[in-house]
């Protein structure tokens, strides 16, 4: 059991399974093919990320350091969330950037839908992190790794 | 954060509830952003998102609240291309146009609603806004709350004006509120270059796999970029303003870049020179050989590898004036080079409506490429192919972020000028 603190960007509370991108997470190109589908899959088509290509996004608690992409990608959390297939947490180990806490707030805020958001865990929470884990995270930005293999 | 009396009192209902709801939004931003205080919007707009598609554009639900609340834009705005409607221009089977009305069957109501929220005029739909023949030019200095990735970088590196990478919907908001958060590119601190990349190549390399390396290299930071003005002087000029969009597209859409400064060329750096690196950054070389890896690096994403280009689309970035000449000048040396009359592949150009009908007016190089089969469009190619419908089709392209965004297989201009006319693929690429 591995313990973090970082800062709360959307507070909750909330248990899930980790996937893990060490790379930018690139949201339209995660995304672009789930938000035309009414699957309550989102199934990652960035082919230019293979640690997460081809993998359900849906319901998983994503660990990266930052988005990278398309501007296009701010109406994209809003969508997940009505198609029932949003993550159900986004941690990132540095600070958050506009494009992504542009898209997580206006999807809490005009479609009250809240994705779980803590930024700035640091390197070492993605270190550590592995795909599989099991995550805790209180609304206090405190996030609790249990490892797989334990 | 830190709110003026103003400010405070919109978000406590003063002025009603929708506006109370967009400065709650802006205000989340802010703390997010972790900015210390809003600061006023002293340009015009520029957003994402022109087309009605779910998941891409706000839902016509949010905007019919905002209107009917009386808002709009402090100041009118610009929008990417519009709607690929124009199904002649792009080399369509029946499928394709079906499916596409279909997706795009709220595009006029989306439409109405962007007038009335403060779209500049009908014709202002383009991701080259800052084109003389569009208008929408930023100073040095202006406070933007911009999206679109490749109109952010340009703004910000070329323009010296000041935008974060804001994302659709936040960047309407916040031109209604004409208010956005002071935090990153919008302060001295966070427009300084934490990498420094020596460019040692032979010769000039081509924008779009130059811009792939170094967003592949900074992913969101901010480059400052030495030996480009080796092969494009000193300052800006149209030449090095055509070049630096189209390195900065890629730079955009393959990493995050938002800004970057070129030595001797770009306006900060020409000021500031290596100031703006921060204390601690990190050094890269960039030469030939990193870029004939990465365009070996790319994957082949069509269902046959093998197979003859059937479409080539150029224009992602939207054409200036000189590139669409260029391409003129180019096709025609290369159809009297091949005893040629007509391009081999299925081709379409895009470009913004303005500087269109000026090629048009100027006929010379528009006679050229029509003559050879070019159709022109003035869409985006990423909203007619980033979707499966494009999945069976063998798409060229010489933009690297057309290549990131579908299945398009990406060739630098002058190999793909080839290829337009001979239809043949090097087997060895």
């Amino acid at each position: 059991m591995l313990k973090f603190k970082g800062r709360s960007v959307l507070p909750g509370i909330v248990k899930g399974e980790a996937l893990v991108t060490r790379r930018g997470f690139n949201t339209y190109a995660s995304f672009f093919t789930s938000i035309h589908e009414q699957t309550g899959k989102a199934v990652c088509a960035d082919t230019g990320n293979p640690e997460l290509y081809g993998k359900n996004l849906a319901n998983k608690i994503i660990c990266l350091p930052g988005t990278a992409g398309s501007t296009s990608s701010g109406a994209v959390w809003q969508r997940l969330a009505k198609l029932k297939a949003a993550p159900r947490a986004m941690l990132f180990s540095q600070p958050i950037d506009p494009l992504a806490a542009g898209g997580l707030i206006v999807a809490d805020i005009w479609a009250g839908k809240r994705i779980i958001t803590v930024d700035q865990l640091g390197e070492a929470f993605l270190d550590a992190v592995e795909e599989g884990d099991l995550i805790e995270i209180l609304a206090s930005g405190l996030v609790t790794v249990y490892k797989n293999k334990q | 954060m830190r709110l003026s009396t103003e400010e405070q009192q919109i978000l406590a209902g003063s002025r009603g509830e929708m506006l109370q709801r967009v400065m709650t939004t802006i205000v989340a931003y802010g703390e997010a952003l972790e900015a210390e205080r809003l600061i006023d919007i002293t340009g015009m707009g520029h957003f994402v998102i022109p087309h009605a598609l779910p998941g891409i554009s706000p839902s016509l639900e949010m905007l019919d609240a905002l209107i009917t609340a009386g808002l709009k834009t402090a100041k009118p705005f610009t929008l990417d291309p519009v709607a690929p409607l124009d199904f002649k221009n792009w080399w369509l089977n029946r499928k394709q146009i079906d499916s596409l009305e279909y997706m795009y069957r709220t595009q006029k109501q989306y439409d109405k609603r962007m007038q009335a929220l403060g779209l500049w005029n009908p014709e202002a739909c383009t991701c080259t806004p800052y084109l003389p023949e569009v208008g929408n030019l930023p100073g040095r200095g202006d406070i933007l709350a911009w999206s679109e990735s490749a109109c952010v970088v340009f703004a910000n590196s070329v323009l010296g004006a000041r935008s974060n990478r804001n994302g659709a919907i936040i960047d309407l908001l916040c031109n209604i509120a004409g208010k956005i958060p002071l935090s990153g590119f919008l302060t001295d601190e966070g427009r300084r270059a934490t990498w420094r990349i020596e460019i040692k190549t032979d010769r000039l390399p081509p924008p779009q796999v130059l811009g792939a390396a170094v967003g592949k290299t900074v992913m969101a930071d901010v480059p400052y970029i030495i030996g480009l003005d080796r092969f494009l002087g000193h300052g800006i000029n149209s030449r090095t303003w055509d070049y630096l969009h189209e390195l900065g597209t890629a730079a955009a859409s393959t990493g995050a870049v938002g800004l970057f400064h070129v030595e001797n060329i770009t306006p900060e750096a020409i000021d500031y020179r290596t100031d703006l690196l921060t204390g601690e950054y990190k050094t890269v070389t960039i030469d030939d050989r990193t870029l004939r890896e990465l365009t070996a690096s790319y994957p082949i994403m069509w269902k046959d590898k093998n197979a003859a280009s059937a479409k080539c689309f150029l224009g992602c970035p939207h054409l200036s004036l000189n590139q669409l000449q260029w391409w003129a000048d180019k096709i025609h040396e290369l159809l009297i080079k091949h005893g040629k009359k007509h391009l081999t592949v299925n081709t379409t150009i895009c470009s913004a409506p303005q500087v269109l009908r000026k090629f048009i007016e100027n006929r010379r190089g528009w006679e050229i490429l029509s003559e050879s089969g070019v159709r022109f469009s003035t869409a985006c190619p990423m909203q007619v192919f980033d979707n499966n419908l494009s999945i069976d089709d063998a798409i060229i392209t010489n933009s690297n972020k057309l290549r990131v965004y579908t299945h398009a297989r990406f060739f630098p201009d002058n190999e793909i000028a080839e290829i337009m006319i001979t239809g043949r693929i090097r087997r060895n690429r």
